[in-house]
């Protein structure tokens, strides 16, 4: 084999194994996609948040305050509200001051911008079936009862806020799907009504929390429309 | 072919300065000034750490006085809560539990008006913050429209009619509306909601109850 037929072979080989331009689109798409996969939450363009962030030092402190001074304004009336403490992962269902009842949060996770800085109020408690009174022995009634509250549901705030609830996937996998599914068309929906009427207001951040099926619904029970929501932000340190 | 893999170089090349430009900043390479002199540095990192230390203090004086203003709000005497998913009832002074009740509170059922389409009861115990406003020995019933519509009875012109005692137990404490922490002859239900808005204990922690509340009592219903 002389010289010339070798180095003709090694450029053959070498050449074959460069890529060529359907290879090229082919390494571009897959690129693409790893890029998508990887940078979901940054390519929303929101500020995003999640639920390891436990904060302290000044901007710590300053939060506390302004959670208290809120707080004092609800507790000087007599009313029951909710404290949503995502620095210590917990919900407190509070009147004067004093806590009458608290859930630990699993996860929680905030995105869609906005500020969470402002007091919410709920606009509408997730709707339940009703029976109707029927006559006779109390015992064979129907009732509503904590376990016929949902363990899956959306809340709406005013000014906007969504509260997205659903126990973790591992408890309750079903759930939990339904619950990503319902917050990525209120997502899309939000996205598709700025689109068509570009002056509408925004949708307000979106607030995800992973609860135990008990504590979502005893959630779902407390809550009364109106009823006000402060929210501790989570300081990053 | 050799096009093709010049192209595919050049491409390269390219992402390779576009990476090493993205990584200069996590690499802790900065553009810009010159740096400063050490000494000037110094002085002003001591001042910002000052600084920084006396507005952290400020802010702890004042997240302490909020504290304190915040727990001046909570009840000073006795004070009850109702728990309506649990059916549960305490009396609390403070942070000491002094009387802790399986309660029964509202069904959360309905019942609509026969005589005005539209309108209807719903058998919730209503939920916030609110006080005993009245309290009552060997109380009597006076049996409301929907007690009779329930039974798909008429509504008694008679008030007399209405009148059953016997039905609330030995107490009732009274906190608006018409709701009322009363009696029951049916124990058995006590721990479920079964009631029309009420909440009915068993006559022995209605007694302790009685005892401790006083008109003005704030009551937390959740």
């Amino acid at each position: 084999m002389g010289f010339g037929r070798i180095t003709a072979l090694f450029q053959r080989r070498t050449l074959r194994r460069l890529p060529t331009s359907p290879d090229l689109g082919r390494i571009f798409r897959l690129a693409c996609w790893i890029a998508l996969s990887l940078s979901t939450p940054a390519l929303a363009v929101e500020p995003s948040s999640h639920g390891s962030v436990k904060g302290n030092g000044l901007d710590a402190l300053r939060e506390a305050n302004r959670v208290l001074e809120e707080e004092i304004k609800l507790a000087s009336r007599p009313r029951v509200y909710w404290l949503l403490d995502l620095s210590e992962r917990v919900i407190a269902i509070k009147a004067r001051g004093v806590e009458l009842h608290r859930f630990p949060i699993l996860a929680w996770h905030m995105a869609g911008g906005g500020s969470v800085a402002e007091l919410f109020r709920l606009r509408a408690r997730p709707s339940v079936a009703r029976p109707k009174a029927t006559s006779g022995d109390e015992a064979s009634q129907e009732l509503i009862e904590l376990q016929d509250m949902p363990a899956e549901y959306e809340l709406a705030f005013d000014p906007p806020l969504t509260l997205f609830v659903a126990p973790p996937a591992h408890e309750r996998p079903w759930l939990w799907a339904r619950s990503r599914l319902r917050e990525w068309f209120t997502r899309f929906a939000s996205w598709g009504r700025s689109v068509v009427v570009p002056s509408q207001k925004a949708a307000g951040p979106r607030l995800r929390l992973t609860l135990s099926r008990e504590a979502a619904q005893s959630l779902a029970w407390s809550g009364t429309e109106g009823m006000p929501r402060l929210i501790k932000n989570a300081i990053p340190p | 072919m050799e096009v093709v893999r010049n192209r595919w170089l050049t491409k390269n090349a390219w992402a390779a300065v576009l990476v090493l430009v993205g990584a200069l900043p996590i690499a802790g390479f900065e553009s810009g000034a010159p740096r400063e002199p050490e000494r000037e540095q110094e002085v002003n990192a001591s001042g910002i750490a000052r600084k920084g230390a006396f507005r952290l203090e400020g802010l702890r004086i004042r997240e302490a006085a909020l504290k304190r203003q915040l727990a001046a709000l909570a009840p000073t005497g006795s004070y009850i809560i109702v728990d309506t998913a649990r059916n549960r009832l305490y009396v609390r002074r403070r942070a000491e539990v002094l009387v802790t009740a399986v309660a029964s509170t509202g069904s959360g059922t309905i019942l609509d008006s026969p005589d005005r389409p539209g309108a209807r009861w719903v058998f919730d115990t209503p939920r916030g913050e609110f006080m005993i406003q009245s309290k009552f020995m060997n109380p009597v019933w006076v049996k409301p429209d929907w007690a009779f519509l329930e039974e798909g009875l008429e509504v008694p012109a008679d008030p007399a009619q209405r009148v059953e005692a016997g039905m609330l137990g030995d107490y009732a404490l009274g906190f608006g509306n018409g709701f009322f922490i009363h009696g029951t002859l049916y124990t058995r239900l006590l721990g479920k909601n079964v009631t029309h808005g009420c909440v009915r204990l068993n006559d022995e922690d209605l007694r302790s109850v009685y005892r401790l509340a006083d008109i003005g009592t704030p009551l937390m219903i959740f």
